[in-house]
């Protein structure tokens, strides 16, 4: 083993210490601020192994969205949702946590064993190094164009359906008593409470 | 590669529908923006119904075309694709003649309804002919993302608002297991992308019976079954569709329901031929589970949105059993279904939103007696749900005919029983509401009827609901009558589908000439062992050597 392969396998170990002690965090701690700082420890963690497998535009992406942007708006709707509530602790909280630790255990050996036991089929192809912007960039003008022009319907629809959403609406005044109450729902009244809990019972 | 090679390799004719709704798209968001709200809801909502019609019609011509792949293998505008692009576009032009009236009562701007629906209507209709993973997610989300902000459009309302982020929590995570099956699917591949190439490339390498292409393929079609809405992924369905407005549920309800179809017909046949005896199991089991639960529960509710929400859990199961033959009548006869459930929902649809803005309840006791005051809904609301009951004249009774003969043929005998139980069940439930507006007497009236408010047709919006009403009436009560040219239409979209025809191994396809010999000769053998019954154009001496 030569220095290059050492310094690697030990960022590696550090990187997935890192990464994994951050998402224990981030499911484990009590307080939600905290789990959305160590959710960008995680993003970090990431793009660190991005880097070491060379990929380093992904890594630069990983960053800006995922640390710089989602991130970021996780954190601005935490602190802009300032209600102070103590939450009742659930009876027989536990039976609910041991099932879910079951649950993802029973897909972690599922998911780890499925990984181990099946032969990869390595692509051939040359991997892109430094080049990968320009390799990226390639492709997303000729064989992805579909898709990547595409995104660009997806992005707008998003904007607009964004303003929808979070816009003051403008009543006209000669209607104004009637919208306050009527605007903006369901013609439809809303059921009695008495008959809603039977289908759940069902389900 | 040079541009004009660029421009000749992409073959951008197949997409001109596409286009047409796109240009339509971006007409709505710029007329609006420069006219203003009150002035553009007078004729945004027929320029986009005249674009949707354009784009079938431009759709008309794409039938025949010589070559369709498009996009270097990114967009197959097979026939099959031709045919449920087609009846999204449809969905949506309708979905727009009934939300009209609807959009302006609720005090919501209609172009931006407009706008989000019709990306919604591109993304479905990208992703029913996607040939390639990365397309194929882009636009599954193009489709997901429109919907969930159509749910939640009455914002408002908490109904609303609660189906949105239902909808949202339970459509983003699974479009997140769909993409990790996916990426299973690129990793076993060695890296390949388009559907058509990743059997191949699975079976070269070796894996075919590895445990990783099981999981991927459990993972897809959990993504799948979130989209059509089959039990158990249907959780989601009553309670976005009791809380969205009522034209969305009725776009959900078919158009993104075809796209979710032709996704899984595309995918499962073309990327998982190795793998297909457990496809066609799990389908199984989501198909029997489906028409059971879906049209057992339905006969405990009292809202016509929930009950509409269960018959189309149901009505997926029908169709699935198309699905799962894996012969040319079941797939021919599950987009023969998918064309009449096409008119008799819109058509139910466009009568509880007409009673709904009258009276302003979804209560199925709140149409007691509705035959005294409004013969026309009674008459368009009874026929299209006898029709989607299966009662014989009418469109859905031809519809299931062929389904359930189609499965008879394929030796199916289980699911087709099954399925005629359960539609025996469904036209219970679909009767008591009828009997419920015709029956009853004029004192046992509910108070909605009572108060029913006189007809007129001449408020903004009224209009157009009422083309709709009608054509949908007369479309249920006739296509299955003068069915003849659907079914042609349905049976050559399977006849003149490549994929389809590869997979039943009827003949060479084009697509495959991109696999090694060896392999395409090796797959279609596996393929006809294993998946029909039809197989019998290929002497038994070349199955067995």
């Amino acid at each position: 083993m030569n220095l290059a392969e050492g310094v690697q396998i030990v960022s590696f170990g550090i990187l997935a210490a890192m990464m994994l002690g951050a998402a224990i965090g981030v499911v484990l701690l009590e307080n939600i601020v905290y789990s959305a700082f160590l959710l960008g420890g995680v993003f970090i963690s990431i793009a660190g192994i991005y880097l070491l497998l060379n990929a380093d535009f992904v890594a630069a992406a990983q960053v800006l969205i995922y640390v710089g942007a989602v991130n970021v708006l996780i954190l601005f709707a935490i602190m802009l949702v300032n209600k102070r509530q103590d939450f009742q602790p659930l009876r027989r909280g536990w039976i609910r946590k041991a099932a879910t630790a079951v649950v993802c255990a029973g897909i972690f050996a599922l998911l780890s064993t499925m990984i181990v036991s099946t032969p990869w089929a390595i692509s051939t192809a040359t991997p892109a190094g430094d080049a990968s912007v320009v390799v990226i960039g390639l492709h997303f003008f000729s064989d992805f164009l579909l898709p990547f022009e595409l995104a660009s319907v997806l992005l707008l629809m998003a904007l607009i359906g964004a303003v929808v959403l979070a816009r003051r609406e403008f009543l006209p005044d000669d209607e104004a008593d009637r919208a306050q109450v009527e605007a903006l729902r369901l013609p439809e009244r809303p059921r009695e409470l008495v008959p809603s809990g039977r289908d759940e019972t069902v389900n | 590669m040079d541009f004009a090679s660029l421009a000749v390799q992409l073959n951008a004719g197949t997409i001109v529908p596409e286009a047409i709704v796109l240009i339509t798209l971006m007409t709505v968001v710029v007329s609006d923006l420069i006219i203003g709200r009150q002035a553009s809801a007078q004729w945004t909502p027929y320029i986009a119904i005249a674009g949707l019609l354009a784009s079938v019609v431009a759709l008309f011509y794409q039938w025949d075309v010589a070559n369709p792949i498009s996009f270097i293998g990114e967009f197959n505008g097979d026939a099959l694709s031709v045919v449920f692009r087609g009846i999204i576009a449809l969905s949506a032009a309708t979905t727009i003649l009934m939300s009209i009236r609807y959009v302006i009562q609720s005090g919501t701007s209609l172009a931006e309804f407009i706008t989000i629906l019709l990306t919604a209507t591109l993304g479905g209709m990208f992703l029913s002919g996607s040939d390639e993973l990365v397309a194929v997610y882009v636009s599954l989300e193009t489709l997901s993302i429109s919907s969930y902000l159509l749910t939640g459009y009455t914002k408002r309302d908490p109904r609303s608002n609660e189906a949105a982020l239902k909808y949202l929590l339970i459509g983003a995570s699974s479009s997140a297991i769909f993409l990790y099956g996916a990426s299973l699917l690129y990793g076993l591949s060695g890296g390949e992308t388009r559907l058509s190439t990743i059997s191949a490339s699975i079976a070269s390498a070796g894996l075919a019976q590895s445990i990783g292409l099981v999981i991927a393929l459990v993972f897809a079609i959990a993504g799948i079954a979130f989209k059509i809405a089959a039990v158990p992924f249907h959780q989601w369905t009553p309670d976005v569709y009791e809380g969205s407005p009522t034209p969305v549920v009725a776009f959900l309800s078919v158009g993104s329901k075809a796209a979710g179809f032709a996704l899984a017909i595309r995918l499962l046949v073309t990327a998982f031929p190795l793998v297909s005896e457990q496809w066609q199991l799990v389908m199984t089991t989501l198909a029997i589970l489906s028409m059971v639960l879906g049209n057992v529960v339905a006969l405990a509710q009292t809202s016509m949105k929930r009950l509409l929400a269960y018959s189309s859990i149901g009505q997926a199961g029908f169709v699935m059993i198309g699905l799962i033959l894996g012969t040319d009548a079941g797939y021919s006869s599950m987009v023969f279904y998918l064309m009449v459930y096409l008119f008799m929902n819109l058509g139910a649809f466009t009568c509880i939103i007409l009673f709904t803005l009258r009276t302003g309840t979804d209560q199925i006791s709140e149409y007691a007696g509705l035959y005294q005051k409004d013969p026309l809904l009674t008459l368009a609301l009874s026929v299209c749900l006898l029709s989607l009951g299966g009662i014989p004249p009418l469109a859905g009774f031809f519809g299931k005919l062929y389904l359930f003969w189609a499965g008879w043929q394929a030796g199916a005998y289980p699911l087709v029983i099954l399925g005629l139980v359960t539609s025996v069940i469904s036209i219970y439930y679909y009767i008591r509401v009828v009997k419920m507006m015709v029956v009853k007497e004029p004192q046992e009236m509910s108070d909605s009827v009572k108060n029913y408010p006189p007809t007129d047709w001449t408020l903004p919006g009224m209009r157009p609901l009422q083309v709709g009403l009608v054509s949908a009436l007369i479309a249920t009560s006739l296509a299955g009558i003068f069915s003849n040219p659907l079914f042609t239409l349905a049976n050559d979209s399977v006849l003149k589908t490549p994929m389809l025809q590869q997979a039943l191994g009827r003949s060479k396809a084009p697509i495959a000439k991109q696999m090694a010999p060896t392999i395409s000769q090796q797959l279609s053998l596996q393929i006809t062992e294993v998946s029909t019954k039809k197989a019998v154009s290929l002497p038994k001496s070349m199955v067995h050597s």
